[in-house]
């Protein structure tokens, strides 16, 4: 009896204790991007080490968040997937919603979703316990990276110049400037970029806050 | 015939509600468009939304953090009417950790003013208002709300929302450190917490609490994570226990000189102090009294050396000591500080004109501060090197340079750590000649031989300093009163009279005299306050304050501020051969330059706290701005009537 008390105490502490200690972390650009490991939505493990050589996108996504919905219902953010795909980038969506908040998928959903939207990432991750969004700093979704094939984060932040505000409900995809798909051909040839860094916008991760 | 009466009363509820939408229910708050018009010939009034938001939903600040974003409001008025800007109530911190947003809960109302022309009828007045309500998760809504303007229907939220609005203005002084950005402000009312929220949104991690400390009884610090440390100006609300405050600040020049730079400026700017007027006569005897040994002992020449080294090296460690000491309590300290208090000059007063009499008397007193190169007989009084370096250092610090100033001031503003390393290479460079003379006392063998030449040398170094204590009485006096002075001047006339006694005759109570002239000095200063509160008088200036330079800058008014004391060598000079000049006089008037003057001859945290923001703790430092700058800009420390001019121009 009194074991399972005391266990019962540690597993009510432990996450406390754990909670206090979660902080983002904040990459800087031009250095090389935390290494990960983590769940795909077919099950395998995915690492950031095996595409060595290959440059990578991660996209930090919540199907349900206002903004990434908009981005997906009028085809934004496919065409960037499909964009970054036919010059060779790895997609990465990760989800790091927490269990029982917006956003967070089973496995099978997770495969639904980009089946039905049409969408063409290389891998959906399941970042469950907000792991690597910390790692990275990820602050919004969507909040997005790119990473060069030598594994040098080259830019972090919005995906376009629309999010200041609400006009991102009002302002047309046609008219953004968009931070991702002008810009992967400078990361394939090694040129410095023209924007490294900017603020991201839409809804906050969803990280296990309580 | 009732029944159709109740239809109709229910059909023109419904019609008006219709052109009247007001309030509206978004799906997680009830807007509404409510108003403090009084009269209906009122020409400004304000309109405000109002967000009665369902429990754990918020919506945003115009800066809302790591994510969110604030509403949007789109007016639909006739075109002599003009709708200002909204005015942000002061926002809380909404904690999603490890993410921060910034906002507001439950029921707000954000207030617009309003200017109408009365010629055009403005009936009712209309909003598209957009926003984002978010708890866990956010959702994007709308509310399209019109206010019928023809019935005065004065809603008394409005105005007790407007009266919590921060619109008044805090003076804040911000510091980098590290990574850290050190925001000092003042606040009459004790504090319990404070939160800065900042309007840029990219400066700045945001954090669920800000380290608050208590400087002293009204003077706060918190400190802020940066993102990036190359930003010039910040500004937003600082909620001091739920009272928010605007700021605006200009960060000047963030250390604009690296700790090895500091360090170099000390080494050099010391080494310069060994020229100033007050010192060299002391230094010069110093190595007059090695001259005297040179032809026999070397080791002896060495030895004297360092200890003079080690009483000049204690004394600025000593000093350093002291100051990282008084600002941890948190008082505001400068160079040149000390001479602020009358007390310090009155005693310093004496010391010269004591060491002059000496000098022109050519007596020998044992031992103590007043031994100088004159008692060379007794080779053996190390004790004597020793005080006269600590002697050196305590009549040198009057006479700052002003690129030692430069460097003192960096130490000033730097963690203790890097303060201590800059007063020691001050030392250093004060030291320096002696340091090389104890490395190499055979080139003391260069000097010429001792004869009667160093008698007469060491007579006329008296001069010096008289005239140095003569500018110290006219400091004393302004601190003071001319009353006071007659007192110090007594005081001198029973100092020099002791010294005779000394001089002239035998036995032990010879020294009956200095016993007299401690216990006069101990009765005068002791009436004294520590630090006095006249001022200099100047009829022409304004007299500073903290804010003077963003007011007048927001009115467009040209100025000239002179940060000044009465102790201050280099701003006397200026202010005779620059400020005082009628050339500059009537420039200043034919261009509508405000002219300001800060007097800093007694303690004055304020003036402290006005230094720092230029990176300062010693003066004189002279600024300038002219509409049309973007920031203002810091004239030259030595300045002439032609320069002044020059770049004013």
């Amino acid at each position: 009896m009194k074991l399972v008390l005391n266990l019962l105490i540690l597993t009510l502490i432990t996450p406390m204790i754990f909670g206090a200690q979660i902080v983002l972390q904040n990459p800087k650009v031009n250095e090389l991007a935390p290494t990960f490991s983590s769940m795909d939505s077919n099950g395998s493990v995915v690492k950031l080490s095996d595409f060595v050589g290959t440059p990578v996108i991660l996209e930090w996504t919540n199907h349900d968040c206002p903004y990434v919905a908009r981005h997906y219902e009028e085809n934004n953010m496919q065409t960037a997937q499909k964009i970054a795909h036919d010059k060779g980038f790895i997609w990465l969506s990760v989800i790091s919603s927490t269990p029982g908040e917006q956003g967070h998928v089973s496995p099978e959903k997770a495969n639904e979703l980009s089946l039905t939207r049409n969408a063409y990432p290389t891998h959906v991750l399941l970042d469950e316990s907000g792991d690597i969004g910390m790692m990275y700093g990820a602050k919004t979704t969507p909040h997005m990276y790119i990473i060069d094939a030598q594994g040098i984060l080259r830019y972090k932040g919005a995906i376009d110049d629309i999010g200041s505000g609400m006009k991102f409900f009002k302002t047309s995809f046609a008219d953004a400037t968009n931070y991702i798909n002008t810009q992967l051909d400078d990361v394939i040839q090694g040129n410095s970029l023209k924007v490294v860094s900017t603020v991201a916008y839409g809804c906050s991760v969803k990280y296990n806050y309580d | 015939m009732r029944h159709m009466r109740n239809t109709f009363l229910a059909l023109s509820i419904l019609f008006c509600s219709l052109i009247v939408a007001n309030p509206v229910d978004t799906g997680h708050a009830k807007a509404s468009l409510i108003t403090n018009l009084q009269t209906a010939d009122q020409e400004s009034f304000y309109v405000g939304i109002r967000l009665q938001m369902q429990e754990g939903w918020h919506t945003y600040w115009e800066n809302p953090g790591d994510s969110g974003s604030p509403f949007e409001a789109i007016w639909k008025t006739n075109t002599s009417t003009i709708v200002e800007n909204v005015q942000w109530p002061t926002p809380v911190t909404i904690p999603y950790p490890p993410l921060m947003t910034y906002g507001y809960e439950g029921d707000i109302i954000f207030p617009f003013k309003v200017f109408r022309s009365m010629d055009e009828d403005l009936s009712k007045i209309s909003v598209d208002v957009d926003f984002l309500i978010c708890a866990d998760i956010c959702i994007p809504e709308q509310a399209s709300l019109t206010l019928d303007l023809t019935s005065i229907n004065p809603d008394p939220l409005l105005d007790i929302a407007i009266k919590n609005l921060p619109t008044k203005f805090i003076q804040t002084h911000s510091t980098l450190n590290g990574d850290q950005l050190q925001v000092t402000f003042k606040s009459s009312k004790p504090l319990s917490t404070a939160y800065l929220f900042p309007r840029e949104n990219d400066l700045f991690v945001y954090i669920p609490k800000h380290d608050f400390i208590q400087l002293n009884e009204n003077t706060y610090q918190i400190s802020l994570p940066i993102l990036k440390s190359n930003f010039e100006s910040f500004s937003g609300v600082l909620s001091l226990d739920g009272e928010g405050f605007q700021f605006k600040e200009k960060i000047q020049s963030i250390a604009n000189i690296s700790l090895w730079q500091a360090i170099l400026f000390a080494l050099i700017g010391g080494l310069i102090l060994n020229l100033m007027p007050c010192v060299f006569p002391i230094i010069s005897l110093k190595v007059l009294s090695f001259v005297y040994m040179g032809g026999d002992d070397h080791r002896k020449i060495k030895n004297h050396a360092l200890t003079f080294v080690g009483g000049v090296m204690s004394t600025f460690l000593a000093i350093a000591t002291a100051l990282v000491i008084i600002r941890a309590s948190g008082s505001m300290i400068g160079w040149g500080y000390q001479l602020q208090s009358p007390v310090v000059v009155g005693i310093l007063t004496l010391i010269m004109l004591g060491i002059g009499l000496v000098l022109l008397t050519n007596i020998n007193i044992g031992s103590g501060l007043t031994t100088l190169g004159s008692n060379v007989q007794t080779q053996n009084n190390y004790s004597g090197s020793f005080f006269t370096g600590v002697l050196a250092v305590v009549v040198a610090s009057p006479c700052t340079a002003p690129f030692m100033g430069a460097a003192v001031g960096y130490a000033l503003l730097q963690p203790s750590f890097a303060t201590l390393p800059i007063f020691l290479s001050l030392g250093l460079g004060f030291a320096g000649p002696y340091l090389i003379l104890a490395l190499k006392p055979e080139w003391i063998s260069a000097l010429p031989k001792p004869g009667a030449w160093m008698e007469t040398l060491k007579q006329f170094f008296a001069f010096p300093m008289i005239a140095t204590a003569l500018w110290l009485m006219w400091v004393f006096m302004v601190q003071t009163s001319g009353d006071t002075l007659i007192e110090l001047l007594i005081l001198g006339l029973i100092l020099g009279a002791s010294i005779w006694m000394i001089a002239t005759f035998k036995g032990h109570w010879k020294w009956s005299g200095m016993l007299i002239t401690l216990i006069a000095a101990f009765q005068i200063f002791n009436t004294l306050p520590v630090s006095s509160n006249n001022l200099l008088e100047n009829s022409s200036a304004d007299s500073w304050n903290l804010e003077i330079e963003s007011k007048l800058q927001t009115e467009n008014q040209a100025y000239l501020i002179n940060f000044t004391a009465a102790w201050c060598i280099t701003c006397q000079t200026n202010e005779k051969t620059a400020f005082s000049r009628t050339r500059v006089q009537e420039y200043l008037i034919s261009q509508d330059i405000k002219y300001i003057k800060a007097d800093w001859t007694n303690r004055n945290e304020d003036i402290a706290i006005g230094l720092a923001r230029y990176e300062r703790t010693g003066i004189p430092l002279y600024i300038f701005w002219k509409p049309g700058m973007n920031s203002s800009k810091i004239l030259p420390a030595v300045i002439t009537e032609d320069l002044l001019i020059r770049s004013m121009q």
